[in-house]
């Protein structure tokens, strides 16, 4: 880990994805406390303005802030990312675990359902899960988790298997020590790297996600802001208020940047082959 | 080597790109300039951008307005509605009515269907017993339950008797959904989807989902000399963005938008904005069944706590006026809310009244709208503030299509924020849905006097009479608020200079027959 | 390795079963039916009753499935239960439009990404490697209905330029279909070019590791015939299969973009006919981008063992 952290201080790139996730964080955590109006509030004498001092970002159709809603949108769309990621992240490990433990009928089992799902395409998956339960900020969360769950399960099985195939645990299946807790124990720090790695492109995939579901109407419910909600209703004012597009867009845009710069880096780094 | 043909290819790519861009440009320029030069275009084809793909085209069975803009072109009903909703000739040359429960129908001779046989009695006959089929599961059946008999008297003559005096009768009969269908095509085709024969001034060429609907000029059009066109094509554009863009660069020649994106066309060169007071309002339903929506100062409180001048300028830009349970549209049906007294904001008295059905502190509810129309989902917001000002807390529910249809249709709602259309006879903004058996009251509403009423208009011929009844009904029904009436919108059309003749009408927004190309 | 398809395709088997299954179920299970969606307002319990007899959907639930699946295995896909048109030939002619968006987008992506990833892997971290590594990244980082829109937007209004309406295909007129085509590929190509770029950067930067690199080099072999000849053919592999797993994706993942070019796609077909609960075109058409989508990879998995002789399957 150590190693690791040395490393990514020489490289430029992931830095730069470093820092920009952590101010990304910061706003999310912080921003309640930064925005100047209430990010649901109509002022509606001052519907569509540009950037001012009072509002720094403008104002949209119906006179709200729109700093304000983009501090916002920061959280609802980390907590989107994050969760969503978190019940992809946790479903995948449990069952690659299971199947690349067992490797018998339950693994065919579980990998065919991985299959099946894995064989929808993303979006028209997610839309269809969110049409069943409804759309809100939960049910969106859950559906972009299970369009999830298939990568990290196949990431975790296949680490699972490696790690059955190294040579210490074939010797100390050979002397008798229950080898399930040796593997285990194995298995955390080698499905870690690809783990991680994987989970910092999907936290941006899931944001991405999230917006197209917003373009299909089944994202996150109004007023509430989420970032690709709010570029969605912008998309009728990008002409007369380029304002409303340019900074929830802005803001999408260097978000996914940055956790993809920083996904792409620690790819590299945790990359045995190209040490 | 290679890298030199990565090069090369991408180059191909961004001529190609860059060229198209050119070309076109040369195109659209061309139309612009020749704009008003005054001679009719070599291609006489309308090109509509189509902001939603019909669901069907069965005049009898289908109500999507998506559908409807289309199977009006293909067909044509006994009568017709003019400007002021009043019932007008169409394929029936005139109609008499010897008593209350009689109307003989006698029809226009030489009216071709498009596949060259003329129209008689009998096909006037099959239609409308092809509607009033239970196994057809047609909408417009209900409409004419009240039909007893029809005789075909000769071939060009045709009675109906009814069981009662049925006032909405012949708004009915001019019903789009009411259209004369020929009988050997529906037999030979089981239904009407696939094909279309009707006698109207288009017919249908091709449809292909997702893509576009063709139709071409009826050349024996009952109406000399019409259509002046020799097709209309409607291409599917569900993008609004996409639908400004076409239309800016003349890529088609009419197409809708929504209020925000009117202005952004007011600037374009080469376009003009056709605008009509379309027949349809926008409203809040209640569930009349639910705590506190029982109670019916509560549904005033809440009406008085509305602001609607703001729903038209924040949701319609300004371009939409209030309505009650009868829009302006429908002429002199319609009665003047402005003045009624629970259309006024008044937020003090509003508190007064949710005091006093014991409910101070105001209480928790859901907003249930349809995220398939921007408007509804704007104008919930926009109602979910203004009630946060008497301590009313609404979440707002967003609905795809088929789930808010369900939800409307089993009254599983609180508050329903929703658009109607107000069809063409009083009866359907009264009875239909307010009645105690209407089949679209899912507010669970009764109330005596609206059903004596809905009945009185139902059974009084009188069109002086009738009007008076539906005054005292419109009334009583916004003083018993199961709906609150908002606006009624005003819907535009986007149409190029080049088009000539065209002047969108609430009863008839889309008629082309006169309509030319210009250079 | 024919034994080694002939498994795998008998695994697919369970697999398409499932799809079906899962379809088939997740469709009844979105609230609002067809019924409701057709009559809208307008509904009377009759009619009601009435449609949902004429589309079979009072029978017993697995009725209903087996009556869909035994039609679908006799290769009849049923007919839309809003159109009446027959479902199969529609899915057709829609997916030789997504096929050529996808293949178009994904050539546009290699065209942009191949070149630009051997540059980066050439100049492993120099400032040359950072700017292209940034500026593909950017491409994946919009999300693609914006820049569709402002693509739209700065064309009609700056150069007063509209891609032709009304959808015609290849065969019926190249030109225009290009024309219609281009932008949406360039849209989703930008999209896919990030991916490719690190796969291709990254798999160079392997093989001009490996010793067999070193041997040619140091033979006196010049820079672009190592490059070309030995480290691209080889770094081709991994970049396949990439391309291999975003052309699947697309199948069905290029809806929005259809949507806001107006082109009538799978993805289209899919999503009107979820919104207007038309439920056999759905079944249908999901089916059908799963079986083409699990056969692509399966072709990936047999051009991988093709094109590296040292991967062999039992």
């Amino acid at each position: 880990m150590k190693e690791i952290m040395a490393r990514l201080k020489k490289d430029k790139v992931g830095i730069v994805g470093v820092i920009g996730v952590g101010l990304v964080l910061l706003l999310g955590l912080f921003g309640p406390w930064l925005s100047p109006h209430d990010s649901t509030e109509m002022y509606k004498e001052h519907m569509l303005e540009g950037p001012s001092a009072t509002y720094w970002f403008g104002t949209d159709e119906f006179g709200r802030d729109i700093f304000s809603r983009v501090v916002e949108g920061a959280r609802v769309s980390l907590y989107v990312g994050l969760i969503s990621v978190g019940i992809g992240a946790s479903l995948g490990f449990v069952f690659g675990l299971i199947a690349g433990f067992f490797q018998n009928w339950v693994d065919n089992l579980i990998m065919r359902i991985m299959d099946i799902l894995f064989a929808f395409p993303d979006i028209l998956l997610a839309l269809t899960i969110v049409a069943v339960l409804g759309p809100n900020l939960e049910n969106t969360m859950i559906a972009i988790g299970i369009v999830f769950t298939p990568v990290f399960t196949r990431t975790v099985r296949a680490a699972v298997i490696a790690v059955k195939e190294m040579e210490f645990i074939i010797s100390a299946k050979a002397i008798g020590v229950k080898t399930h807790k040796v593997i285990f124990r194995h298995v955390s720090p080698n499905v870690l790297a690809p783990f991680i790695v994987q989970s910092t492109l999907a936290l941006s995939g899931a944001i991405l996600t999230e917006a197209a579901l917003s373009f299909l109407g089944l994202g996150i419910q109004p007023p509430n802001p989420s970032w690709g909600a709010m570029l969605n209703e912008s998309r009728q004012y990008m002409e007369i208020a380029p304002w409303i597009a340019i900074f929830p867009a802005l803001f999408i845009i260097v978000t996914i940047f940055c956790f993809n710069l920083l996904g792409d880096s620690l790819r590299d780094l945790l990359d045995p082959k190209l040490k | 080597m290679k890298k030199n043909w990565m090069v090369l290819l991408m180059g191909i790519v961004l001529a190609t790109l860059l060229l198209s861009a050119c070309s076109n440009e040369g195109t659209s320029n061309e139309a612009d300039a020749d704009g008003g030069s005054g001679e009719a275009a070599a291609e006489q084809v309308l090109k509509i951008g189509n902001d939603q793909e019909p669901a069907g085209l069965d005049p009898h069975k289908v109500p999507a307005h998506s559908s409807i803009r289309i199977y009006e072109k293909i067909y044509d009903s006994l009568l017709t509605f003019d400007e002021d909703m009043k019932v007008q000739p169409e394929l029936a040359e005139k109609w008499e009515q010897p008593d209350e429960t009689t109307y003989v129908f006698t029809l226009r001779e030489g009216v071709k269907f498009h596949n060259g046989r003329e129209m008689t009695a009998e096909d006037v006959k099959y239609s409308f017993e092809r509607i009033m089929d239970e196994e057809t599961a047609s909408i417009a059946k209900s409409y004419f339950d009240k039909v007893e008999s029809i005789e075909v008297v000769s071939p060009t003559e045709i009675k109906f008797t009814l069981s009662e005096p049925y006032a909405p009768f012949l708004s009915y009969v001019a019903s789009t959904n009411a259209a004369i269908v020929a009988k050997e095509v529906v037999e030979e085709n089981g239904d009407l989807n696939q094909v279309a024969v009707g006698t109207g001034p288009f017919k249908l060429d091709e449809w292909l989902p997702d893509n576009h609907v063709k139709l071409s000029k009826n050349e024996d059009y009952y109406k000399e000399g019409q259509p002046k066109l020799d097709g209309v094509t409607y291409l599917t554009m569900k993008d609004e963005s996409a639908r400004l863009a076409a239309i800016r660069t003349g890529e088609v020649h009419v197409t809708t938008l929504s209020s925000q994106s009117i202005p952004l066309a007011e600037k374009s060169d080469g376009v003009e904005i056709k605008s009509y007071q379309s027949t349809e309002y926008s409203y809040v339903g209640f569930n009349v069944n639910k705590e506190p929506f029982n109670d019916v100062k509560v549904r005033q409180a809440i009406s008085l706590a509305v602001d609607r001048k703001e729903v038209a300028d924040v949701v319609w830009k300004g371009d939409a006026v209030l309505s009650g349970p009868i829009p302006e549209s429908m002429g002199q049906w319609a009665i003047d809310v402005t003045q009624e007294e629970l259309y006024q904001q008044n937020i003090e008295k509003a508190k007064e009244l949710l005091a006093e059905a014991g409910y101070e502190d105001g209480f928790e509810t859901v907003i249930s709208t349809a995220s398939t129309y921007p408007d509804m989902v704007d104008t919930a917001q926009l109602l979910q503030q203004q009630l946060e000002a008497i301590g009313i807390k609404a979440e707002i529910r967003q609905l795809e299509w088929g789930q808010y249809i369900d939800t409307w249709t089993n009254g599983d709602h609180e508050m329903l924020v929703g658009r109607n259309s107000s069809g063409s006879d009083p009866d359907r903004s009264i009875g239909f849905f307010f009645s105690t058996e209407g089949s679209a009251n899912v507010w669970g509403f009764s109330d005596e006097k609206i059903d004596q009423l809905a009945e009185e208009g139902r059974t009084t011929i009188d069109p002086e009479k009738r009007v008076e009844i539906y005054n005292e009904a419109q009334k009583r029904v916004i003083e018993q608020s199961p709906n609150l009436f908002l606006v009624s919108p005003e819907k535009f059309f986007i149409v190029r200079d080049s088009v000539d003749n065209y002047s969108p009408t609430a009863n008839e927004p889309e008629n082309f027959n006169d309509v030319v190309i210009m250079e | 390795m024919f034994a080694y398809i002939l498994r795998r395709l008998l695994m697919l088997i369970p697999v398409l079963f499932g799809i079906s299954v899962f379809i088939f179920l997740i469709m009844k299970m979105i609230p609002g039916d067809v019924v409701s969606t057709i009559l809208g307002t307008e509904a009377t319990d009759e009619a009601r009753r009435q449609l949902e007899k004429q589309f079979g959907l009072n029978l017993p639930i697995y009725q209903q499935y087996l009556q869909w699946m035994g039609g679908v295995l006799t290769g009849d896909f049923g007919v839309s239960l809003r159109t009446g048109k027959p479902i199969l030939g529609d899915i057709i002619s829609r997916f030789g439009l997504t096929l050529e968006l996808t293949m178009l987008s994904a050539f546009i992506s290699w065209i942009i990404a191949i070149p630009l990833g051997i540059v980066a892997a050439l100049k492993r971290n120099t400032s040359t490697d950072f700017g292209v590594r940034i500026i593909s990244l950017l491409g994946v980082s919009v999300p693609n209905f914006a820049l569709a829109t402002l693509l739209l937007l700065v064309l009609s209004l700056a150069f007063s330029y509209y891609p032709p309406a009304g959808y015609v295909s290849l065969f019926e007129d190249p030109m225009k279909n290009l024309q219609m085509m281009i932008l949406p590929a360039f849209v989703l190509g930008t999209a896919m070019a990030g991916a490719v770029m690190r796969m291709t950067r990254s798999s160079i930067l392997e093989v001009l590791r490996q010793d067999f690199i070193r041997t040619i080099r140091a033979k006196g072999a010049s820079e672009r015939i190592v490059i070309f000849n030995h480290a691209l053919k080889n770094a081709m592999i991994p970049i396949l299969t990439i391309i291999g797993m975003q052309i699947g994706t697309l199948l069905g993942g290029t809806v929005i973009i259809e949507q806001i070019f107006s082109l009538p796609g799978l993805g289209q077909m899919v999503l009107t006919a979820i919104n207007q609960r038309d439920y056999p075109v759905v079944q249908g058409a999901v089916l059908f981008i799963a079986t083409v989508f699990v056969l692509i990879n399966l072709l990936v998995d047999i051009l991988y063992s093709y094109l590296d002789p040292r991967i062999t399957y039992k």
